[in-house]
């Protein structure tokens, strides 16, 4: 048998841990942090019936991620009987995006048409979102469903970016940054953003400049929303495997110090 | 005497002209009046919102026009050292030597209209001029159609100008897959299967970044890498022998080409950075003292 | 002379763009929006060129038995997936999407967990307090961790507010830094390309 290198040591003790925490149920009480506190707000205070765009700008890949976000926001918005318009600027976010929507609406006892519609993907980010500003029915002539977007109830209220709140978008890459450059910058859209914990200090600049609005980072963020609206979900539950995880890279960081300076030691004393 | 058939026919074939021509005015005349209506309908021709863009726009074409003028009457300006593109030339005599290809990826966040993925293709340029004069393979994976195109061209033309077109594969230029992690998933396979003596990681990545490099860093091959994701500069700092820092990717092709033009714009980001500096300084203490209540110098810095 | 021609076209373009940036006219709107329409179909059939150099690379490698498994299922899933779409089309509850959900969406799941790991690896060799800075680093990643973690809170308050503070001060001042040079860099990049000074993208120098 070829012989375990350290790093394999490492992937396998973390395959350990990680295991062990999801097995385990223990229930966590988080400090609310000062921006998903600022985006659970907005929402709250916006008025009843504010038509909301939600954009599923990620893959597959993220899901165990994106998924407890995208859930904790849509059960706020619908709670709070907010209208909203669905979409997607990665092909892989489409159908995540409808069955996350249709799910949540179910939950809520939500009506297709009346409550909520999707339009679906649109390729090539930068022009859809330059000519969702131009005009959203033109863009999207038809939803995800194929149905004439001019027969949906709700889409009939919107034309351009002028008749929605803001766009929440749902990402695991830099894809809001082009909703803040183009829609932003451009149609002053307002940007929020629930993203993967690996994206969060590249959206941190974004969210102090006031470019955008709100942001929820990583299944942290997503434990924290659950919280706030007081119904349970995946980042409740995946916070013990993540904080596990985070230990226990701590405890690697500690190891490899201890041998780097005994290491260190011993080439000085042999000198 | 004229055959009438030939007349009739030429007088049809004149009438016909002349209805075309006729009509194609027409068309004009309308599509002109459709112009007038549009135009005329247009009440904002400047959008006021826009003018500190406007301004700062301006503002840096004046700079960069300035710095390429004053190239071009004879002012050189010498540009530090920037080790990542220094050991582009030894990383290539590495692979040779150890008889291994060298791996070349620009990222899955880019297309061919970002400038990192431009700023990219200068390196490119100049590593497959030098895999081509040392005979080693280039391997180049990418996840956009475009870009393998351009990619393609790019290095062809390289191994023509080194003399050695007939080494040029274009085989090894491949499009893979638009899906972010097929596309880790795919070059991650290349590395560890073809084991690259050399891996340049140049351009705009994402969640990709750690997995390549890492990968990389298994097999012991020599990494250099560039790309204007902050946060995934963290990444490749801790698993990359070189990294270039956003900008410096930039500064590649002036460096790399030693173009007198493209220098001068290199000179002008340098100016640019300065102006900002002043502007930052000053509007700070504009700020501080409006926020002491000391004196009232007003907003005029929240554009 | 095709050169000139492309190099014509960009700079019209750019100009064009960078014009009808500041306009609020509708005909600004109206250029800008065809631009943008005639953007996507062009992108639709770049596409093709890519399926075409996949199949083609694939279909020579099989030729010269190289990596043959792993080159036959990537033809069979550039073959069955359009063929499963065309048939049943691509909406929710189609054999298209029972497979976008139960073999590729697993599959590249895995590969983004992988990140998990090479995460713990990268830390365990990177992390080391060879000097002054890379101490410093190795704290203030400590504390992060610490922070985005449960135990941040419970050991002590001020844990996640120090890291808040990190975020947003020290590591945001260095960020935007970068990200200036970023920008400045994107701008004069730019430039070159729209006055014809930087000619790569055209698949060389000359």
């Amino acid at each position: 048998m070829k012989r375990l290198h350290s790093r394999h040591w490492v992937f396998l003790g973390l395959l350990v841990v990680i295991t062990a925490a999801m097995l385990l149920r223990v229930p966590m009480q988080l400090r609310t942090s000062p921006e998903t506190q600022r985006m659970f707000d907005y929402l709250d205070q916006l008025p009843e019936g504010s038509v909301i765009l939600v954009s599923f700008d990620h893959e597959a890949s993220s899901l165990p991620e994106i998924r407890p976000i995208a859930e904790a926001l849509l059960r706020h918005a619908f709670e709070r009987d907010h209208k909203l318009i669905g979409m997607a600027l990665l092909a892989e976010g489409t159908v995540i995006g409808y069955r996350l929507m249709e799910q949540v609406a179910e939950e809520y006892a939500r009506e297709y048409g009346e409550d909520y519609v999707y339009l679906g993907f649109k390729p090539q980010f930068i022009a859809a979102i330059l000519s969702m500003g131009e005009s959203i029915p033109a863009t999207f002539p038809e939803d995800y469903l194929g149905s004439p977007y001019a027969t949906l109830p709700l889409a009939q209220k919107v034309s351009s970016y002028d008749d929605v709140a803001g766009v929440l978008s749902i990402t695991d890459g830099s894809l809001t940054t082009h909703w803040i450059e183009y829609g932003g910058a451009r149609y002053n859209l307002r940007v929020m953003a629930g993203v993967t914990a690996a994206m969060v200090t590249t959206y941190d600049p974004y969210v102090s400049s006031g470019q955008m609005h709100a942001m929820i980072g990583g299944l942290r963020g997503a434990a924290e929303y659950e919280q706030l609206i007081d119904v349970g979900g995946g980042g409740l539950r995946g916070m013990l495997a993540q904080s596990t995880a985070h230990l226990y890279i701590l405890l690697l960081v500690i190891i490899g110090n201890v041998l780097y300076w005994r290491e260190k030691k011993n080439k000085a004393g042999k000198r | 005497m004229p055959d009438n058939k030939a007349l009739s026919g030429g007088l049809v074939k004149k009438n016909n002209f002349l209805l075309i021509v006729g009509a194609g005015g027409a068309h004009v005349g309308r599509m002109l009046l459709n112009l007038a209506l549009i135009i005329a309908a247009s009440t904002a021709w400047f959008d006021m919102d826009r003018l500190p863009t406007l301004i700062a726009s301006v503002i840096a074409i004046g700079i960069v026009a300035y710095a390429v003028l004053r190239h071009k009457h004879g002012r050189k300006f010498r540009m530090r050292e920037i080790a990542g593109l220094s050991a582009l030339d030894n990383a290539v005599g590495r692979a040779t030597e150890m008889a291994r290809p060298v791996l070349y990826t620009p990222g899955w966040g880019g297309d061919i209209q970002r400038p990192t993925t431009i700023a990219s293709m200068n390196v490119l340029s100049h590593v497959a001029a030098r895999t081509a004069q040392y005979n080693c393979d280039l391997v180049y994976p990418t996840h956009d159609p475009v870009i393998m195109a351009v990619a393609q061209e790019v290095v062809r033309e390289a191994y023509a100008d080194a003399g050695y077109v007939e080494r040029f594969k274009s085989d090894n230029i491949t499009y893979v897959t638009s899906s972010q992690f097929g596309y880790a998933a795919a070059v991650d396979g290349m590395i560890s299967r073809v084991k690259p003596a050399s891996i340049f990681l140049l351009g705009t990545f994402e969640a990709e970044s750690l997995i390549l490099a890492e990968t990389g860093n298994s097999i012991g091959a020599i990494q250099i890498a560039g790309t204007d994701s902050t946060i995934q500069l963290s990444f490749f700092i801790v698993a990359c022998d070189y990294t270039l820092i956003g900008e410096e990717l930039f500064a590649a092709s002036g460096y790399l080409s030693q173009d007198e033009s493209i220098l001068a714009s290199v000179q002008a980001q340098d100016i640019m950075k300065v102006v900002i500096a002043v502007f930052l300084v000053v509007a700070t203490i504009a700020a501080t003292l409006t926020a002491t209540g000391l004196v009232d110098l007003g907003e005029w810095w929240m554009f | 002379m095709d050169r000139k021609v492309a190099l014509a076209i960009c700079f019209v373009f750019g100009v064009v763009m960078f014009i009808q940036y500041f306009s609020g006219s509708s005909l600004a709107r109206q250029v800008n929006q065809s631009i943008l329409e005639y953007w996507q179909i062009v992108f639709a059939f770049t596409l093709v060129v890519g399926i075409v150099g996949v199949v083609r690379t694939n279909v020579q490698r099989i030729n010269k038995r190289d990596d043959v498994f792993f080159r036959i299922v990537t033809l069979a899933g550039i073959i069955i997936m359009p063929v499963v779409a065309l048939i049943w089309g691509i909406k929710a509850d189609t054999p298209f999407m029972w497979m976008f959900e139960n073999i590729q969406a697993p599959m590249q799941a895995t590969v983004f967990a992988l990140l998990a790991f090479f995460v713990a690896s990268a830390s365990f060799r990177g992390f080391r307090a060879r000097s002054v800075q890379a101490t410093v680093l190795l704290v203030s990643a400590s504390i992060i961790l610490l922070s985005r973690s449960a135990l941040g809170g419970i050991l002590a308050d001020e844990i996640p507010q120090f890291a808040e503070w990190m975020r947003n001060y020290p590591s945001m001042s260095a960020r935007r830094a970068i990200l200036i040079g970023i920008g400045l860099g994107s701008i004069t990049t730019s430039l070159r390309v729209i006055l014809g000074i930087e000619r790569t993208w055209l698949g060389g120098r000359r």
